[in-house]
């Protein structure tokens, strides 16, 4: 290819992910979120964009994309400020800046109407002025001619730099360069060795925030040397001591060349929770020498407290006692600080090494500098988030500063090698087995290398499958718009909103999320709620909610469509059902049945077929795909408070642990996710009911008892329960039964080959597998068979032999 | 007149693409020794690691940018003599009077064609062979 070409590729790629933070940021402004670091980082994304259509000369992007951002930038200095409206703007634009990236991309075009609107209720924004002052009117081109500034470039030698620098003190030069460089910057004394003298007096908030005093010092001891001192002296006695109240107060003296917004900073998220003073030493003596009296409203406010209920906190107790008389004690109270007592010149955790520090250091200054550069004036007023944000950043980042490295691999080669492993691991089996029935002794050497090598195998394969596994995240992100445009459509008002998108799941299944996603969520819209006019008349908000989610449970991840709207119309569904045939009239069902009628093949209750969700594919089809993919889908509804669909998938579509069983001579696999656990039925346990479902009394429960070899027709009469065994087992949706089989072989990881692809849909098998032995075993679908089960549907009658 | 080949260069921008093409450019001028960070901090590290004449800095980039990145190396001693060339997006005169504060030796407009990189290069190291 091209080198050009493959960099324009390159770019695209780009695009998608700067899209997506677009997006995201955004979504977050929508909610309120006017942080600045959150709009600046969808300043940069666009201006990425941009920054790239011009390099490749995408003359439409570059136009759109240079409107956006120069709204992007008023709003990111403080000119301009985000509103519902705002944010509403924004996020339809970004939806078109999306367009125009894929028409460049595949070298369409974008409607020009759409774009010419768009740029006008962009430039809507800003008033007139403002806008022609910014070029904004013109094309985007105008702003890309160079300008002179009477810019004089500074020479440079080329032999001028030291390539090979003696070793420095990289920690001096880092504290000369702490100094501002602007001049405008006051500039802070930097006389010999000043010292600031900090008393730090947590509230008992700060630890009920989870806030520990020993961080906040350790992170202190990093500015310079420091001296702590406990002041324990507040502790009230033994029994009017509330584990819950504050008592200590630190005193630190910390040498070294740190301004006092440095000094102040490292209390940033607990300053509202304690106690601060920072003052030069020598400079206020006097406010040093006040916090061991202040300290006394803590005590006795909580001795009152305490006198009431005296909890007993053992360890804080003896902590106290235990401390000798003159030297501060170890905390006690819930601050488990035990550096509080740190010697003086605290070193930095050796863990670091001391080159990430110097970059960190030499960052933490430059960062300001460019930063208020940017951001004038936004920041103050939103204190709170940002700092839990920022608390949560330095907490996940802790000493390592860089971000996770990551490349770029074809999925091809991951698929090649996941599909190799597949292979090794049947062969690992293959060959266990050999050298087992080859009569080796356990403890020869050959079986023990083969148990390194289970062990081995295991471990690729899971390496290789956590490759795969991706954040739903990729599928998520895709839904804002189609919400917004569905909602436009259908005259609605709907607010999205989504928790768990960094659940990981296997590649493949999350390629196969985004229909039943996308076609739940319309669902959901043209469905679930009501009108605005109708919302009002329910006495609801106008804006509908619609919430997506995504969590892992019992190995298994679970994706839910919930709604606010009306619920299932139940008398409406049975009598649809009815009239289609699809359920006799003097049927008998429970609420969770009739709901659950709207997958049955050929239902749908839209009067008129809208355009939006019945575009000809029912919930029928939608449950097929899911189930072709080992998945289940249903529905929980309430009338006039909404309904939520829950689909659960298999993590991965490649692997599955599972128990190697025997029943009617075939050997199947139960999935280990299903199993609780295995026992011998005893005669007197089972009964049977009517004559002929049988049921085993577990523990006082009683659960369906399913012989397996009879449920998938391998042969006519049951087992007699006393000469197999009964496998507990739980489907998804918590019901549970006794599989009743042979024997139970043996615990495996099988691989799991589709049998749909390459026969077709068996009633309670889920897939099939190679064993080691070489056969062909089913892999039981226990969700299907415990329903089945439940539902006392007529026996399978098809037979089938493998 | 410095030979091309002998000037070590750093890239600096969060885009692979920007990279790439800032890359493809200075090979065309016969600067060969070219290596890449993916941002501010990133390049602070390599250039701590392994010092270069010449950084060629976006300046929009997450984590560490351009200014900040200027102002880095201009604060650390052994690197502070790098010479700085800034990528913006557009001509803006307050970015650049900034970075002229910080001591950047020259800045360079997106897009920019080899020519105009050729210039902005020149006007630092003088002409290139």
């Amino acid at each position: 290819m091209d080198p050009f070409e493959s960099i324009k590729a390159t770019f695209f790629q780009e695009c998608e992910e700067l899209l997506t933070d677009m997006e995201s940021g955004l979504l977050a402004m929508e909610q309120g979120d006017d942080d600045s670091e959150t709009i600046n980082a969808v300043f940069r994304a666009v201006h990425s964009v941009k920054g790239g259509a011009g390099a490749f000369g995408l003359e439409e992007l570059i136009r759109f994309a240079h409107v956006f951002e120069t709204v992007l930038d008023e709003m990111r200095s403080g000119k301009l400020h985000l509103t519902d409206e705002v944010a509403k703007v924004l996020l339809r634009a970004s939806d078109v800046l999306a367009d125009h990236v894929a028409a460049a991309r595949s070298g369409g075009s974008v409607d020009e109407g759409r774009t010419v609107g768009m740029i006008a209720d962009l430039q809507g924004l800003i008033d007139q002025d403002r806008a022609a002052e910014l070029g904004l009117n013109d094309d985007g081109d105008s702003a890309a001619v160079e300008e002179d500034f009477g810019f004089v470039p500074v020479v440079l030698s080329l032999d001028e730099p030291a390539t090979d620098a003696p070793e420095v003190d990289v920690a001096a030069l880092m504290a000369a360069a702490a100094e501002p460089v602007e001049v405008d910057e006051a500039a802070a004394p930097a006389d010999a060795a000043p010292a600031w003298r900090v008393t730090f007096r947590p509230k008992a908030e700060m630890y009920a925030k989870a806030n520990e005093a020993a961080l906040v010092l350790r992170e202190l001891a990093r500015l310079g040397d420091v001296e702590v001192a406990l002041d324990a002296s507040a502790v009230p006695p033994l029994d009017q001591l509330s584990a819950e109240q504050a008592y200590l107060t630190w005193t630190i003296r910390l040498s070294g060349d740190k301004s006092e917004a440095e000094v102040r900073e490292v209390f940033e998220f607990v300053e509202d929770d304690c106690d601060l003073e920072v003052t030069r030493e020598g400079e206020a003596a006097a406010e040093v020498a006040e916090p061991p009296l202040a300290a006394d409203d803590d005590a006795s406010a909580s001795a009152v407290e305490a006198a009431a209920a005296a909890p007993l906190d053992l360890d804080a107790l003896l902590a106290r006692v235990s401390a000798p008389a003159a030297e501060p004690a170890t905390p006690a109270a819930p601050a488990p600080a035990p550096i509080a007592a740190a010697p003086p010149p605290a070193a930095p955790p050796p863990a670091q090494d001391p080159a990430s520090m110097d970059v960190a250091g030499l960052i933490a200054l430059a960062e300001k500098a460019s930063q208020d550069h940017a951001q004038t004036q936004s920041a103050p007023a939103k204190a709170e988030p940002k700092a839990d944000q920022k608390a949560e950043a330095r907490a996940a980042a802790g000493p390592a500063t860089a971000a996770t490295p990551t490349i770029r691999v074809d999925l091809d080669r991951v698929d090649r090698l996941i599909n190799a492993v597949g292979e090794l691991v049947i062969q690992q089996a293959m060959l266990s087995q050999r050298v087992f029935e080859s009569g080796l002794a356990r403890s020869s050497d050959v079986a023990l290398g083969l148990e390194d090598l289970e062990l081995l195998t295991r471990e690729i394969q899971d390496s290789v499958m956590a490759i795969r596994a991706q954040p739903v995240k990729s599928v998520f992100q895709r839904m804002p718009r189609l919400v917004r445009e569905v909602a436009d459509m259908v005259g609605k008002k709907v607010r999205l909103v989504m928790d768990g998108e960094n659940t990981e799941v296997d590649k493949t299944v999350i390629e196969r999320l985004s229909d039943p996603i996308t076609h739940m969520l319309r669902n959901a819209i043209d469905h679930g709620l009501e009108t605005p006019d109708e919302r009002e008349a329910g006495g609801k908000g106008i804006e509908g909610t619609v919430r997506l989610a995504a969590l892992h449970r019992g190995g298994r991840i679970v994706i839910e469509v919930a709604d606010d709207g009306r619920g299932i119309n139940r008398p409406r569904v049975r009598g649809i059902a009815v009239s289609k045939g699809l359920i006799a009239e003097d049927a008998v069902l429970s609420d969770d049945e009739i709901d659950n009628l709207i997958f049955l093949p050929g239902f749908s209750t839209a009067d008129v077929v809208s355009d939006i969700s019945g575009r000809g594919v029912g919930m029928d089809v939608v449950k097929r795909s899911i189930q072709a993919l080992g998945g289940r889908i249903s529905i929980t509804s309430e009338p006039g408070k909404g309904s939520k669909f829950s689909m659960s998938l298999p993590l991965t579509l490649a692997v599955l642990d599972g128990m190697v069983v025997s029943a009617a001579d075939q050997t199947l696999v139960a999935p280990l996710s299903n199993i609780v656990e295995s026992l011998t039925p005893r005669a007197e346990d089972v009964h049977l009911i009517g004559g002929r479902d049988a049921v085993i009394c577990i523990r006082d429960t009683f659960v369906p008892l399913i012989d397996v070899g009879v449920a998938l027709g391998f042969r006519d009469t049951p087992l007699p329960p006393a000469s197999g065994v009964a496998v507990l087992v739980e489907s998804e949706g918590g019901g549970k039964a006794a599989l009743l089989v042979e024997a139970i072989q043996g615990q495996r990881q099988v691989v799991i080959k589709s049998l749909e692809a390459n026969y077709q849909h068996i009633h309670g098998v889920a897939a099939a597998t190679i064993l080691g032995d070489g056969r062909v075993a089913l892999i039981l679908d226990v969700d299907a068979l415990v329903t089945t089960s439940r539902r006392k549907a007529p026996r399978i009658e098809k037979r089938m032999a493998v | 007149m410095p030979a091309p080949g002998a000037i070590k260069t750093l890239i600096a921008d969060d885009q692979q693409s920007m990279r790439s093409l800032i890359r493809t450019s200075l090979n065309a001028l016969g600067i060969n020794q070219t290596r890449e960070a993916a941002d501010g901090e990133d390049a602070l590290r390599a250039l701590l690691a392994q010092p270069a004449n010449l950084v060629i800095t976006d300046f929009n980039m997450p984590k560490l940018d351009g200014l900040g990145l200027l102002r880095a190396i201009r604060a650390h001693g052994p690197i502070s003599k790098t010479a700085v060339i800034m990528l913006t997006g557009r001509a803006d005169r307050e970015l650049v009077q900034r970075a002229v504060q910080f001591g950047v030796n020259n800045y360079l407009v997106k897009p920019f064609t080899t020519a105009t990189l050729k210039e902005k290069i020149e006007a630092v190291f003088g002409p290139l062979e």
